[in-house]
């Protein structure tokens, strides 16, 4: 603190006599007060001072005796200090996250022991330091009630604790020791070369045992068609980064499709624009539902998944392949064609890329990488991707044993084919005949509970570890707290049952040591958390064109669909639903339907006006009908002889006769009644059936004989008459031609006037003075100088493509509340951040699933420098802070409510409900008539999940007001780290916002706008053509900032059509 | 022939019947000291039974919190603000009957003061109960108060329309409720010198403050109610203007209207003579004062009506012309879209709005019209309808679809908790207006005696002979007559 004095006159400041006789004499007459005894006020027995004092102090206590009686809560502290710990201060261990074979180097927060926090490892240049929502909120999942505690025997369906670690061992090794038939391993992919050795030595122990490697989100495809052409069975690398133009075939390489995190860093160095030249790669995109990919291309073609193959075919026929083009629909054949042109213009800078998991189609789009050169630019042959491995033909042959019994033993590591397998119940039966099934999963999932043993391995954050993601580049596992249940790692298993007396975290020690030559090497590459060969040029492979020729033959050959097909797709959030008890991600809104909490038939605005006589979306009407309420008409979708029932969401851009279904719903235990327990609370559902929340969608795919397929062809649905309520966080479809919220303009208009957009700025603001004048003009009031720190924050449109790593990442932060499927459909979502998403197509017209153009933009607080939330406070519980910061004093807040309907970005978010458990008023989460809580809720308060609540942030009340505080926590501590090491404040060392770390593409950028070298003033100085604020007129001078959209296409729909209509109209 | 003869044809008398100052006393005070009828029972017990609905859900909301309601994260208030508006417009008539009459000198106002001063005083209690028990932590409540404390010293934030309203309403109550109670003075004093049962004696006693009736003390009651009279006049038009502050010093389009303060006194006074027209009906047949609550009466209130209705329609209009004239797309939004888009998911309010503040009251042009205690009775229960769904238009369908699309909101309807605090607001209404008109004298007795003497019937039957003398003559018995 500083010692500044300060005074109210020149008298109090040169403490002159007279002045201190004036201040004595203040208040000349003596009031009759009792115990004066004739003397000044002051020397009463109780001066006027103190008298106000004792009330004040009285009252307070009075208040303090008579109403806040708050639970007690202990805290206890440590005994014997742990060595190199200091509690209140964080310690970040380099880690790797490892779910489902994807491998992403992170580094993980600990504070006082406990992992509260996942950032992207930046050492590593695989993404450098990215991270997606999964990722972020993949360290709930360690603090999981429903994980599987200790190991178990399950005998007759009810699981048995088996109390040592010793018994289990024996149990086991007697049950293999008897088993007869071979041993399988069925694990995901393992991409660990540790692992991969005690498998080897495991296998060898036991002859005749073999490894199957099983992907839900199989590429086998992808995999088996490198074989093909190339010879070299694994997933190249995609260097998206080196692609001007790049056509995906519905790959959601933006979304989930293999390492999207990584890709969408690549991406997105194409399409952020430099202002001085400004260019961008061109991006088309073919596919049958509106991905994230989609939402975010230039161009976009739609077409039914049976077309998949005759799209690359008449692609690479453009391109001149010697396959014939086959027959399409004509926005098909020209989208093909100009995809093509673009393609043959930037031989060598393109990139196609498809999501299909067939064989041939990927054979063909190999050979159109062979003739557009981007085999060895940007198909990368040299360092493959070694993140999936599971070819379906070796799961197919290994359920067919076990259903033949040639298995004996199975040991089941990290899958759960019980529920993710398309042919689940054949797994199933399979496994009721094998003698001896052991589960190494983390909980007792619809596949552990069939085992007979199961010994639950530690999450990734409590692991010794490695992963190999392609060859050379290493990234390692280290433990960052103790493991909280009994646990074994799965390979200490593999270890003991062969017979090796080493536990796996010596093997490990010893490996990488020997490795890496030496103790300072090994302990450096835990520091570091990555070990990276030198880097090195995309290489290419021999190319085998002998296998296109078939393929182009069987593609052509391939069945025509029926009316109706279904598509089936992956959600950012669940993915294949191997992290579907986590609350977070199952509040994550999806970023294009903005539905949390379900799955649902995606189907087209044709689709459902054909189907509903009163559901046409470009009906005003009608579509305020359909936006308003939550519930939405349900259909049964009937494919490949089974049926789903499920709420049809209306998605323009989706093929109108295509239904799309995300998987990785629908976990649910052989007995519902157990899911809740086995599974978990949130993803049992809220009604408590156990039925999970969802539908799981699986079973509706097919084998076609090598892989499996994510379709099918031959669908029809039903309308069941029924509602069923789908919680969405947004409602609303277009931004009504209000340009005042987003604004985008095409590559070209750019080019040719780059001040669009200042231009329509100085426009809106001409009555105010313009931009340059607006803040004085704008209002009535004074303006004041802003000195020292004023934090900003701008968003770029441009590469921001929604993926929702930081929605998570400020879940994960601020300790932001999950509110439960049931709060959100009464719109009590609590997100501090949100990523708003609009549709816009031609005149409004929703027929036409190739004409939908979508952005995105993430919404916070804006922090206002004139905050309409600010003034109507009536306690002063929302305030403005010096460096620029609309701050939130919680204790303050009592709970009117009115900075929330005056803020006119609603961002703001009330605490409905005592969602936390904070409340003044114990156990008063039963609600029974109105807003009953969901079991998440209770989830998220139970005393384990807690531990991942982050400590610098307090946890808010019932009845409180909160919001985006832009990491206050993250900026202080920042800003007291510079200070003791008495230097300037340096943005991105020092401080980060939560959303900006995650943020796989750097859209957020955060920093002191008074510091002109930080980044955030050169990013606004850059691009000052592009910087918008949203809604400026209002006056409400937000410290965040907007880079419109620039779109690599012809035109802008909806918005700039009206506007040049209402030119025109003026004109004429 | 005097000019004391002369009757006019224009304006029939305040006091119907052949009334003298006895038969008045005993018309109005006799309630109090009868037995309580079978109606009051019944009325009396389903008012309680609606306030303890009312508590329940408060309660219920208070320790679940504000989620009990159907409000969400764009519609921030709905019907707790609503009703809390509608409540206050409803305590406007109350004190400009009393104070804006009085000092106007309109003397029909006696027959129908108290009741609405009693109104008023309700009114505004159950529109306090609304912000107090909206708060999500309403246990600290007082942080709304500038009181000096140690945390800074931290004081309320002085810019914020909710602290006006605190400030705003207070002052209205406790003006109102004085002038309610000096009014009253007389009428205990009458009370309880008629009172023969011990305990009437003593509480009548305690509340008439000593009341002798001495010259003195209705020297100083006249000047207090004048002061007082002159202390609520501009608060009549204050109240409702801060409340209005509320909306106007918004940035919601739809709430930033400068056109708020006069459009909300107008519609107050508008609802709030409605709300006396409804009571006044009922307690005119009930208690059975046809004679002190006349046709004349309920006439002049109906023109009332008809005017501030009219004026509401004006401020409507103004509104929607504003909104195209000024053209800012949002504001222009919230009209068109919003509101007069009659298919727009609420457009119905503002037609029922429109059509029971603006259209509807257009029928008392007609005198009959005015005249028809049906038709009076009817149109005052549907002025407040319409009344009360102006809040509810101007607060929900401005902010349920603002600036961002994103945010538009879903579907609000009100949940059992949020009906249940509304009808406990009717409860405590009713159980306070039951319990006044049982203890208190309902019309002022003291100030219907001053005007008797000019207007009553019995003039004419006990002057009329006299009118025949000659002028002198009438003068000087004019004089010492009654």
């Amino acid at each position: 603190m500083s010692d500044k004095k300060y005074w109210q006159s020149f008298g109090e400041r040169s403490n002159s006599e007279a002045f201190q006789k004036s201040s004595e004499d203040e208040f000349s007459e003596s009031l009759p007060l009792e115990g004066l005894d004739g003397k000044g006020l002051l020397d009463a027995k109780t001066p006027r001072r103190d008298f106000l004092k004792y009330l004040g102090f009285s009252t307070a206590a009075a208040t303090l005796a008579a109403s806040c009686e708050m639970p007690v809560r202990h805290v206890v502290p440590y005994l014997n200090k742990p060595e190199n710990t200091i509690p209140g201060v964080a310690d970040y261990y380099a880690t790797t996250y490892t779910i489902g074979g994807d491998v992403i180097p992170v580094v993980a927060k600990v504070r006082d022991g406990r992992p509260i926090k996942l950032e992207g490892n930046k050492v590593s240049s695989l993404g450098q330091g990215t991270t997606g929502a999964r990722v972020q909120a993949s360290v709930l999942d360690l603090y999981d009630t429903a994980r599987l505690r200790f190991p178990v025997q399950i005998v007759d369906g009810k699981a048995q604790e088996v109390s040592t670690f010793e018994a289990f061992d024996k149990l086991v090794a007697d049950a293999l020791a008897g088993a007869g038939g071979a041993v399988v391993l069925l694990t995901g992919t393992i991409t660990s070369p540790t692992t991969k050795q005690i498998i080897s030595e495991f296998l060898a122990k036991y002859p005749g045992s073999r490894h199957v490697q099983y992907d839900a989100d199989s590429y086998s495809g992808l995999i088996q068609a490198g074989e093909a052409s190339y010879g070299k069975k694994a997933i190249p690398s995609y260097k998206f980064e080196n692609a001007k133009v790049v056509v995906s075939l519905g790959a959601d390489f933006l979304g989930t499709w293999l390492t999207a995190e990584q890709f969408s860093r690549a991406y997105a160095k194409g399409r952020k624009i430099d202002e001085k030249n400004p260019e961008m790669s061109k991006h088309f995109q073919f596919e049958s539902l509106l991905s994230l990919t989609g939402a975010n291309a230039d161009e976009r073609f739609t077409h039914k998944p049976s077309e998949t193959g005759a799209v690359a075919l008449a692609l690479l026929a453009e391109l001149g392949g010697s396959v014939t083009a086959p027959a399409l629909p004509e926005n098909l054949k020209a989208g093909v064609k100009k995809a093509a042109r673009e393609l043959i213009e930037n031989k060598g800078k393109a990139l196609v890329v498809s999501g299909s998991n067939n064989v041939n189609v990927q054979i063909i789009v190999n050979a159109i990488n062979e003739a557009i050169g981007a085999t060895g630019t940007t198909v990368d042959w040299a360092s493959p991707m070694m993140t999936r491995q599971g070819i379906d033909s070796e799961m197919n042959t290994l359920v067919a044993d076990l259903n033949d019994g040639k298995v004996g033993a199975l040991l089941v590591y990290g899958v759960n084919p019980a529920y993710d397998y398309f042919d689940a119940e054949k797994f199933k039966a399979g496994l009721k005949k094998t003698k001896v099934s052991v589960s190494f999963n983390d909980r007792l999932d619809e596949t552990t509970e069939l085992v007979k043993f199961a010994l639950p391995a530690p999450h990734f954050l409590e692991s010794w570890g490695d992963a190999e993601p392609k060859p050379g580049f290493y990234s390692f596992l280290q433990p960052t707290i103790a493991p909280l249940f009994k646990t074994r790692p799965f390979e200490d298993n593999l270890l003991k049952w062969s017979g090796n007396a080493t536990t796996y975290e010596a093997f490990f020690k010893q490996y990488w040591i020997g490795k890496l030559g030496g103790m300072e090497a090994y302990e450096k590459a835990l520091q570091d958390g990555v070990v990276e060969p030198a880097a090195s040029a995309a290489g290419g492979a021999s190319f085998n064109s002998a296998k296109t020729g078939d393929a182009a033959a069987a593609l052509a050959a391939g069945k025509k669909g029926g009316a109706y097909e279904v598509v089936l797709y992956q959600k950012i959030g669940l993915g294949v639903g191997a992290q579907a008890n986590n609350p977070w991600l199952l509040e994550l809104p999806d970023p294009v339907t903005k539905a949390t909490w379900d799955n649902y038939a995606v189907v087209s605005p044709e689709f459902a006006k054909k189907t509903w006589k009163d559901m046409d979306l470009s009906d005003r009407r009608q579509a305020d009908g359909y936006e308003v309420f939550p519930k939405k008409q349900v259909i049964k979708v009937k494919v490949n002889g089974k049926e789903l029932t499920l709420p049809a969401v209306i998605v323009p851009g989706t093929h109108n006769e295509v239904i799309g279904i995300a998987v990785g719903y629908g976990r649910q235990s052989a007995d519902p009644k157990n899911t809740a327990d086995y599974i978990g609370r949130a993803a049992a559902g809220d009604d408590g059936s156990g039925t999970g929340v969802g539908k799981n969608a699986f079973p509706l795919m097919s084998f076609n004989g090598t892989t499996v397929d994510w379709f099918g062809i031959d669908a029809s649905f039903e309308d069941v008459k029924d509602w069923y309520k789908v919680a969405i966080t947004q409602t609303h479809y277009g931004y009504e031609g209000r340009t005042e919220v987003v604004k985008e303009l095409t590559l070209d208009e750019f080019k040719k006037n780059p001040s669009t957009v200042l231009e329509e700025r100085e426009k809106e603001l001409k009555p105010f003075g313009g931009v340059e004048n607006f803040e004085k003009q704008g209002t009535l009031y004074p303006t004041y100088d802003k000195p020292g720190i004023k934090w900003g924050m701008s968003i770029d449109l441009n590469s921001c493509f929604g993926c929702g790593a930081c929605v998570v990442a400020c879940h994960a932060e601020n300790n932001v509340p999950v509110v439960g499927k049931s709060e959100v459909l009464r719109f009590h979502d609590m997100h501090w951040l949100r990523i708003d998403r609009y549709y816009s197509t031609p005149g409004g017209k929703l027929d036409n699933p190739d004409d939908v153009q979508v952005i995105f933009q993430p919404m916070l607080c804006q922090h206002c420098d004139n905050a309409p939330c600010e003034n109507v406070c009536p306690v002063n519980a929302t305030n403005h802070s010096s460096e620029g910061m609309n701050q939130m004093a919680y204790n303050r807040c009592i709970g009117t409510r009115y900075c929330a309907n005056n803020c006119p970005y609603k961002v703001r978010r009330f605490n409905w409900a005592d969602y936390t458990g904070a409340d003044s008023f114990p156990n008063n989460q039963d609600q029974k008539t109105v807003g009953k809580l969901d079991p998440a809720v209770f989830q998220m308060n139970d005393e384990l999940t807690r531990m991942v609540l982050n400590p610098d942030v307090v946890v808010r009340s019932r009845g409180v007001m909160e919001k985006c505080s832009f990491c206050a926590q993250r900026l202080q501590e920042g800003k007291l780290k510079a200070k003791k090491e008495n230097r300037v404040l340096e943005d991105m060392v020092d401080i980060q916002t939560a959303c900006q770390q995650a943020c796989p593409t750097d859209a957020i950028v955060f920093g002191n706008a008074n510091d002109s070298k930080s980044l955030i003033s050169t990013t606004r100085a850059e691009h000052a053509q592009r910087l918008f604020h949203v809604i400026e007129e209002v006056h409400t001078l937000p410290n965040i900032n907007y880079l419109a959209k620039v779109r690599h296409t012809e035109e802008v729909y909806g918005v700039a059509e009206e506007g040049k209509e209402a030119t025109a109209e003026k004109h004429s | 022939m005097s000019l004391l003869r002369y009757e006019s044809q224009v304006r029939s008398p305040l006091v119907d019947g052949d009334k003298d100052y006895h038969q008045v006393t005993e018309d109005i005070i006799r309630p109090i000291e009868a037995a309580p009828t079978r109606a009051w029972w019944i009325g009396f017990i389903i008012s309680v039974a609606c306030l303890l609905f009312g508590v329940v859900s408060v309660t219920t909301q208070v320790i679940y919190g504000v989620g009990q309601w159907d409000l969400n994260r764009t519609i921030g208030w709905g019907w707790d603000i609503t009703n809390f508006v509608w409540w206050v417009g409803i305590g406007h008539a109350g004190t400009l009957i009393s104070a804006i009459l009085l000092l106007f000198r309109q003397q029909w106002r006696t027959g129908v003061n108290r009741a609405a001063e009693a109104m008023t005083i309700f009114a505004v209690m159950c529109a306090g109960q609304f912000p107090i028990w909206h708060m999500g932590r309403v246990w600290l409540c007082f942080f709304i108060m500038p009181y000096p404390n140690t945390r800074g010293p931290l004081w309320p934030n002085f810019n914020s329309p909710l602290l006006w309203d605190v400030f705003a309403i207070s002052t209205y109550f406790t003006v109102s409720l004085l002038f309610w109670y000096s009014g009253l003075l007389p009428d205990l004093a009458t009370v309880r010198d008629r009172a023969k049962l011990k305990w009437r004696k003593a509480f009548y006693g305690v509340a008439a403050f000593g009341w002798s009736g001495s010259t003195k003390h209705w020297q100083r009651h006249e000047a207090l109610s004048l002061v007082l009279a002159g202390l609520s006049t501009p608060l009549v038009l204050s109240v409702h203007t801060i409340v209005s502050f509320d909306f106007a010093t918004s940035v919601i389009p739809g709430w930033h209207t400068t056109i708020f303060p006069p459009y909300f006194v107008a519609g107050a006074i508008f609802s709030g003579f409605a709300m006396v027209q409804t009571l006044l009906l009922v307690t005119r047949k009930v208690l059975n004062l046809k004679d002190y609550i006349t046709m004349e009466h309920i006439e002049v209130m109906n023109k009332v009506i008809v005017l501030t209705g009219s004026i509401v329609g004006v401020a409507y209009l103004t509104e929607l012309f504003i909104s195209w004239y000024g053209q800012n797309k949002f504001e222009g939004w919230a009209f068109a879209q919003n509101r007069v888009n009659i298919f727009s998911p609420y457009g119905w309010s503002y037609y029922l709005m429109m059509g029971c503040n603006v259209l509807s009251p257009q029928i008392f042009w007609f005198s009959k019209m005015r005249r028809n205690l049906t038709v009076t009775f009817f149109m005052s229960v549907l002025v407040n309808v319409g009344m009360w769904f102006e809040r509810f238009v101007i607060i929900v369908t401005s902010i349920y679809r603002d600036y961002l699309p994103s945010s538009w909101s879903t579907y609000y309807a009100p949940s059992i908790w949020e009906v249940g605090f509304y009808v406990g607001t009717f409860g405590l209404f009713f159980t306070c207006y039951f319990l006044f008109s049982k203890f208190f004298p309902v019309i002022a007795v003291a100030e219907i005696k001053h005007i008797l003497k000019k207007a009553g019937e019995s003039y004419k039957d006990k002057m009329g002979d006299l009118e025949k003398e000659p002028v002198e003559e009438f003068a000087h018995e004019y004089a010492h007559a009654h």
